[in-house]
């Protein structure tokens, strides 16, 4: 669309630049919803009886939140330029950013990174596998189980995840991260135990994803068979084998990897579902818990994580994709 | 004058003969399919269900009917919960608030994609960046913690659970609206449109939007299996109205009394089937309608 002179810098400069944009909205919707909507919780916080008056001066200085709205917007960029967040409403005292940005993150991060990685892999072998045998028992019978997968609640398969792992077959632990009040004797003790925990959660995060990498990669897959190149590669004799794992998989995969950048949100989402049924200690479960305790000033840090961790994910994965294809940078527009 | 309408009659009826034959031949389509079929089923028992709850259920499902943790037997088929509602009433009008939120969230989701979709493919320009970098927020923002704020600012309602679910899930619409406007705004119909001196209304109507309809059907279809997920995961995660029977409560109360521990299967499995058999419903039929739309997945053997 005219921009055949725009080289790959320029792609990513202007991707990054939306990335900017975005990260920047996110930032005032953040404000926006915290302050203009009903109920204005900044505002009753301020009157919340969990604070003391001391501490309560002190976020209204902080946060000029006696300051019409227009300069109460600027301190709030400028104090997020500063890193600082506020303070936490039920940990009083507690600064938001050493809570988000500590073991709760690492462990959301394993948990989502672990979960999506087996489904990618599970998802394309499955995919590739019933593009190829299409229209067979073993073709409908992975559409029929994903869209069914799809179709069900995250945070449910966990439930029955927990009967069945803590009623009838106690193999897996069913909540938290370790097991409380033990002392781990070394490093690998710790992980066992972690890794522990950590199946039922993976395997429930796992298999809710399964279903769209399986769908998407099938039908990028039988996309691909159409090209010409497949049939060049047929005419010059190659074996089926070769086929699919030279042509056709390797082109399949660009679409998957930016499908993964905008997959992250809906990981989020399920890890928020997965961490509360499982009392996994991460972001998700944090949410949930301070949604309960109405503790504004960590709600709206996570969720500033989150625009953030998700605006940057996708970046990379177009950057990545942009690389690995030079078509797409030209059809951005 | 005469001439005129009798034109315009024969263009109508010429018209409606066409749609009709359309959707006879998509129904051809559509009816070979079991799954397709299938998920029909489902729906329509479903939608008879949440219509006939007050004759179907045995009870009120908000009375206390009977002992707490009762299991199935002859009164209570599927036993009762923590506090000795029936949970087989509670399951047959949890079906109106699944359909109602699924319907409604997704019809208002898919307006707002489709408006926005429209004129920002249309129009381009510094109103098309506007409105695109606002998609892009909204798709980067993570669904569920979006709603567990939006929910907890402003309060527990099922139509604000409707707002909530319409307001954060419309931007796959917009991006799949704006694509179709952009390539059928330069049709040659609609260049000849323009210029015999149509408004930019009348082309966004008349010309472009038939054109998308279909694709926007199947979008609102998938969108009804998000709505009724999202309603309830935000049910179980104590967003929902707490006064009105739903599936995803009865799963809230049945992990807050560790029904799991306890291996109380009655309370645990029944409300997640059924949350799980209406959103195949509409997946199945879902796919199935993209399935005989894009002719590119068209049964094809190479």
């Amino acid at each position: 669309m005219g921009c055949f002179d725009m080289g790959f810098k320029e792609y990513v400069g202007k991707r990054t630049l939306h990335g900017v944009v975005t990260i920047f909205l996110a930032v005032t919707l953040n404000f926006i919803l915290f302050r203009i909507m009903p109920g204005d919780p900044t505002r009753a916080v301020s009157g919340d009886p969990r604070v003391d008056t001391a501490t309560r001066l002190a976020l209204i200085a902080k946060f000029g939140l006696d300051r019409p709205l227009f300069e109460q917007y600027f301190i709030y960029l400028y104090n997020l330029l500063r890193g600082e967040l506020g303070i936490s409403f039920v940990q009083i005292g507690r600064p938001v950013i050493d809570i988000i940005l500590g073991r709760k993150m690492v462990n959301t991060i394993i948990l989502m990174g672990s979960s999506m990685f087996i489904a990618f892999i599970l998802g394309i072998v499955a995919g590739v596998f019933a593009a190829w045998r299409r229209g067979t028992k073993i073709d409908i019978f992975f559409i029929v189980f994903s869209l069914a997968t799809y179709s069900m609640p995250v945070f449910w398969f966990g439930m029955l995840l927990l009967l069945f792992f803590s009623y009838y077959i106690n193999i897996f632990p069913i909540a938290g991260t370790i097991t409380p009040g033990v002392v781990h004797a070394n490093f690998f003790e710790y992980a066992k135990d972690y890794l522990h925990h950590l199946m039922a959660p993976m395997i429930t995060l796992g298999v809710s994803f399964f279903g769209g990498y399986f769908l998407f990669m099938r039908d990028t897959i039988l996309d691909v068979f159409t090209e010409d190149y497949m049939l060049t590669a047929r005419a010059k004799g190659l074996s089926n084998r070769n086929i699919l794992f030279k042509h056709a998989m390797r082109n399949a995969l660009l679409p998957m990897v930016s499908l993964m950048g905008v997959h992250i949100t809906f990981l989020i989402s399920g890890a928020t579902m997965t961490e509360t049924v499982f009392s996994w200690d991460g972001l998700g479960r944090l949410i949930y818990d301070s949604v309960r305790n109405n503790d504004y000033p960590v709600l709206q840090g996570i969720f500033l994580l989150m625009a953030v961790l998700v605006v940057v994910a996708s970046i990379l994965a177009d950057v990545v994709n942009a690389f690995l294809d030079p078509r797409i940078k030209e059809a951005v527009d | 004058m005469a001439q005129e309408r009798l034109t315009k009659g024969s263009l109508r009826r010429e018209r409606f003969s066409t749609s009709v034959r359309r959707l006879r031949g998509f129904w051809a389509l559509y009816k070979q399919s079991h799954i397709a079929m299938f998920g029909l089923f489902l729906v329509l028992a479903f939608i008879a269900v949440a219509l006939a709850a007050p004759w179907v259920a045995p009870y009120d499902p908000r009375a206390l009917v009977g002992k707490p943790f009762e299991r199935p037997g002859e009164d209570h088929i599927l036993g009762t919960d923590q506090v000795g509602r029936d949970i087989y009433s509670q399951l047959i009008w949890g079906s109106r608030i699944s359909l109602m939120v699924g319907l409604f969230a997704s019809v208002f989701s898919v307006a707002i994609g489709t408006a926005i979709g429209l004129v920002s493919g249309y129009l381009r320009g510094p109103i098309d960046t506007v409105l695109m970098r606002i998609t892009d927020l909204f798709i980067t923002l993570p669904s569920i913690p979006l709603m567990l704020i939006l929910a907890a600012i402003i309060g527990r309602s099922v139509w604000n659970i409707i707002l909530v679910i319409a307001v954060t899930g419309w931007t796959g619409t917009a991006r799949m609206v704006r694509a179709q406007t952009l390539s059928i705004k330069e049709r040659p119909y609609v260049e000849a449109a323009r210029s015999v001196g149509a408004r930019d209304s009348q082309i966004m109507f008349r010309h472009i939007l038939p054109n998308i309809i279909p694709l926007i059907f199947a979008n609102a279809i998938v969108g009804i299996v998000n709505a009724i997920l999202a309603e309830s995961g935000l049910s179980f995660l104590g967003l929902g109205d707490p006064t009105k029977p739903s599936w995803g409560l009865i799963l809230r109360h049945a992990n807050e009394v560790g029904a799991m521990a306890t291996g109380r299967l009655w309370f645990i499995i029944p409300p997640g089937v059924c949350i799980m058999l209406i959103a195949i419903g509409f997946a199945f039929s879902s796919y199935s309608l993209d399935q005989i739309m894009n002719p590119r997945l068209r049964e094809r053997r190479g």
